[in-house]
């Protein structure tokens, strides 16, 4: 059998993990920025583009999407060849990727500082920027699936299994989760409504974290620890079974994102029965991990590179451990809405994603660069500022998420809330956010020694853009094999097969909840928002409202005690994104407009305290935003946004569309009258018209007699 | 183990054994220089993946086929509601009487910059509320009166009752706390609202 001599091309791995480094400097230190302004809200900067609710999408989309992204993809580039023995398909479709890629990356963050978002948590970017990973991603599964077909190995490694379920399902869970109705180039209305919304963007936002951030994490730990390790993988069967009940069974868990909502019970069960499951598929990947370190063990002490990777996979069987237990209803009732959720996925996105970069990028570069790692001492003092880091970031959130959760929950003797103002369960939990945006500084100081020591790596070596290699043609299998082995053989068909098992799990969740009516009972008095209210709630969209306050009224005595009557599946019916939220650092506004509730406060407060909230609560850290004060509001969209929610069943009469604005003058007349008898000076045409008319119709429908 | 040897392990037939663990590496399983061992799954890994399936059984069928109550999260929420009603406490011998003690009126300081702060500022100089400190009064300043407006709120001026949120005695102490601020002429006070009665206390 002859040797066919090929050339592996270097270049674009090292782009991805230039990318990879660059992006998550950026994304840790919005991190770092968004952790002050909680102590901090000097630190909102009193500015548009710099508060809170606009950043956090920026520093999760960053972090996810931009540094873990190309991390993936610096994986993929430099793994897949070598597992193939052929270089990659097309360097055309790689430099499209990977400049498409970070073109994206760019759109996102100008687009999102700006407040154009979709107002769904992690899947913020707007129509047009979901056009444009579609197309980048079509390209880059292209280019992947090309180089499989001319590979020269008969078969396929588990790495690649995992890459390719991370490539086939993203790519479902974006396409399914984006669909939108746009009313113009920077404005779309999700197709989904209320509780529908609310399940198709967590069966995305879970299987985002199954699919992008751990699937594709396990294929890079499946390439990079056995060569850093220079150890065979521990076990094979362990490989297929956990890999398959992995994508099966995960793709079922996103309604326990949904535990005590309005979504049904049945659903939530599968959510909570599913993510139970999940945990052994899960430590199956774990245990491969770390037992292929066998035998290594002794230079673990040594090794940057496998220290990185022995926290990582540690880290990774933490939170897969803790992200179950947080999926029974009943933890969960103690933990949603709270800083514990923040907690866990940090010890997901510190310890697993970060620190398996981290590796992989410590055992690269010497390698791109044929060269020694310009200082061992200082990838040690970054491994130990991001394992300490990351435990002073979540440890006092664990804290601070039980601490506010007991509180809420607390009634005094004679049956009071123990704490019935909102804030001071906040004020109690903020000592704890100074050792969070430490250990977060820790962390991100830790990033930039890991850069400088790459940089000087670089410099002191050479970049090895051509590599040669080996290997002889692809032959056909002869020998008789196991139906596994077969389908490793044939990477469409397994391919297929892995878009079969997350198929299953979806459409058995999503017909019922799209076609049994009963699921989502209908209250007659519910209408559709005014045009001044819907103009309003874009506001609240675009503010990134969401970020801080839920609209969710759990079924516990705690919050209807608190907030008003629980939240029924039928009020939301015309929330095109729904807007439940999931961290409450503010109160809940589910109710925020009803006299009947127990947060209600007239038009000339919200005035006063959007303008300045500190006046109304000294300690209060929501930044305050003059700009809708002082701003007029933009009705050029108004007519397209009612044509658009016409499109998506929203029941507005005929041609409402050509009397929109002359009713929402009318609205906004009678509101700035309310407003200047109460003394305070504003016209009719301001945004802080719009949003006090939203905010005062929040939760008021069902109290409405016909 | 470097990448030649491999290679000549790879060539021996049947099973190679890799020479630190002693397990069996799987022959053909070779993937730029990664080798794949023949392991079972650890037993405890696959009762822990057994237990948890029987759970999903366990939880379904209580959910689908029994009806479980505690998987209903209405019924959950109704009992708790009826145990709460069940064991109400007996109304405590309560009487509106001016507080002057100074724990009383600590608690009272703290109900007030926490909840009715928001509309009559810390200061009781009023801003969306009016102004508590001087001698116009809405809806009349006796401790009956005073007592009343916190109970119902003042649903038209968009005060909300506080009947559910505060005990009759924290609302006693942050009506007699609010009191003491009488006369203290806070900066920016709002203009006077209501008709100016006398000081009772």
């Amino acid at each position: 059998m002859g040797l066919e001599k090929f050339t592996y091309d270097n270049r674009l791995a090292k782009y991805f993990a230039n990318a990879t480094i660059l992006w998550g400097l950026v994304g840790m230190l919005v991190g770092l920025i968004i952790a002050l302004q909680l102590i901090f809200p000097a630190f909102n900067f009193n500015l548009p583009w710099t508060t809170y609710g606009r950043l956090r999408p920026l520093h999760t989309n960053a972090v996810i999407f931009a540094f873990v992204g190309n991390g993936i993809f610096t994986a993929i580039y430099y793994s897949v060849p070598r597992l193939l023995k052929t270089p990659m398909f097309s360097r055309v479709l790689g430099n499209l990727h990977f400049w498409g890629w970070q073109l994206i990356i760019v759109l996102a963050a100008l687009t999102l500082v700006l407040g154009i978002t979709t107002g769904k948590e992690y899947a913020e970017l707007e129509w047009p920027i979901d056009i444009l990973i579609t197309i980048v991603w079509v390209i880059f599964g292209w280019n992947l699936i090309g180089t499989l077909l001319k590979r020269r190995t008969s078969h396929i490694y588990v790495a690649i299994w995992f890459y390719l379920a991370t490539l086939v399902t993203v790519a479902v869970l974006h396409i399914v989760n984006s669909l939108a109705i746009p009313a113009g180039l920077f404005k779309g209305y999700s197709i989904y409504a209320g509780v529908q919304d609310a399940f198709v963007q967590w069966w995305y936002g879970h299987n985002a974290v199954a699919f992008f951030l751990t699937t594709s994490y396990l294929g890079l730990m499946y390439y990079f620890v056995p060569k850093a390790a220079n150890r065979p993988v521990y076990s094979y069967k362990l490989s297929i079974i956990h890999f398959w009940a992995l994508i099966f069974l995960y793709i079922w868990a996103g309604p326990h994102h949904l535990l005590y909502s309005s979504t049904p019970d049945w659903a939530q069960a599968l959510g909570v029965v599913f993510s139970v499951v999940l945990i052994a598929p899960s430590w199956g990947g774990m245990i491969n991990g770390l037992l292929t370190m066998r035998g290594a063990w002794d230079r673990v002490r040594q090794d940057p590179v496998l220290k990185m990777f022995v926290v990582g996979i540690t880290a990774y069987g933490m939170s897969t451990f803790e992200g179950p237990m947080l999926s029974l209803k009943s933890v969960n009732a103690l933990s949603h809405f709270t800083d514990w959720t923040i907690a866990h996925v940090h010890i997901g996105a510190l310890g697993w994603n970060g620190m398996m970069t981290f590796g992989m990028l410590y055992w690269l570069f010497p390698k791109m660069f044929r060269t020694k790692l310009h200082s061992i001492g200082m990838a040690n003092t970054h491994f130990w500022l991001s394992t300490l880091g990351m435990l002073f970031y979540a440890i006092p959130l664990y804290f601070a998420g039980f601490t506010q959760s007991l509180m809420w929950k607390e009634f005094t003797a004679d049956g009071y809330l123990a704490y019935p103002n909102f804030l001071e369960t906040l004020t109690q939990i903020l000592p704890m956010y100074y050792f969070r945006a430490l250990g977060g500084a820790m962390y991100l100081v830790g990033m930039i020694l890991l850069a400088v020591n790459l940089i000087k790596t670089a410099k002191a070596g050479k970049f090895l853009r051509y590599e040669e290699d080996e290997a002889p043609a692809r032959h056909a299998v002869t020998e008789k094999e196991g139906w596994h082995r077969r389908i490793e053989g044939k990477p469409v068909v397994f391919t297929i097969w892995a878009l079969i098992a997350i198929l299953i799990g979806s459409i058995i969740e999503f017909v019922p909840l799209f076609v049994v009516k009963s699921n989502i009972p209908t209250i007659a008095q519910v209408k559709p928002y005014t045009p001044l209210e819907l103009e309003g709630r874009d506001i609240y969209l675009r503010e990134g409202c969401y970020n801080c306050h839920s609209q969710m009224i759990r079924p516990f005595r705690s919050e209807t005690e608190r907030y008003g009557e629980y939240t029924k599946a039928g009020e939301h019916i015309y929330d095109h994104p729904f807007q439940w939220g999931s961290r409450r650092t503010g109160p809940d506004l589910a109710r925020a407009g009803a006299k009947e509730g127990k947060i209600y406060k007239p038009d000339a407060w919200h005035y006063n305290h959007m303008l300045d909230p500190q006046k109304m609560n000294a300690q209060s850290i929501m930044p305050a935003y003059p700009w809708i004060i002082n701003n007029d509001l933009s009705t050029s969209l108004t007519e397209s946004k009612i044509r658009a929610m016409q499109k998506l069943g929203v029941p507005y009469p005929e041609g409402y569309d050509a009397q929109a604005i002359s009713d929402l003058k009318a609205q906004a007349h009678t509101i700035a009258e309310g407003l200047r008898a109460s003394g305070i000076q504003v016209n009719d045409e301001k945004e802080i018209i719009a949003l006090i008319a939203y905010l005062q119709r929040l939760g008021t429908d069902i109290y409405k007699t016909e | 183990m470097s990448e030649e040897q491999n290679k000549n392990i790879g060539n021996e037939p049947g099973y190679d054994i890799d020479t630190i663990t002693n397990q069996r590496l799987i022959k053909g399983h070779v993937y730029d220089g990664i080798y794949e061992l023949d392991n079972d799954l650890p037993p405890w890994w696959k009762w822990l993946f057994y237990i948890s399936i029987l759970f999903l059984a366990v939880y379904l069928i209580r959910l689908f086929f029994t009806e479980a109550p505690d998987l209903r999260q209405i019924e959950e929420y109704n009992k708790e509601l009826a145990a709460v009603q069940a064991k109400a406490p007996a109304a405590a011998d309560f009487q509106l009487v001016l507080l002057t003690d100074e724990a009383s009126l600590t608690a009272g300081k703290t109900i007030w910059e926490g909840q009715c702060g928001a509309c009559h500022l810390a200061s009781g100089a009023g801003i969306v509320g009016p102004n508590m400190t001087d001698d116009y009064w809405i809806h009349g300043n006796t401790l009956e009166e005073l007592f009343a407006v916190v109970e119902n709120g003042v649903l038209e001026k968009g005060m909300i009752p506080y009947r559910d949120q505060l005990s009759p005695q924290q609302r006693l102490q942050v009506i007699s706390y609010m009191l003491s601020l009488h006369g203290t002429n806070p900066v920016n006070p709002k203009e006077a609202q209501g008709e100016m009665i006398e000081w009772p206390y």
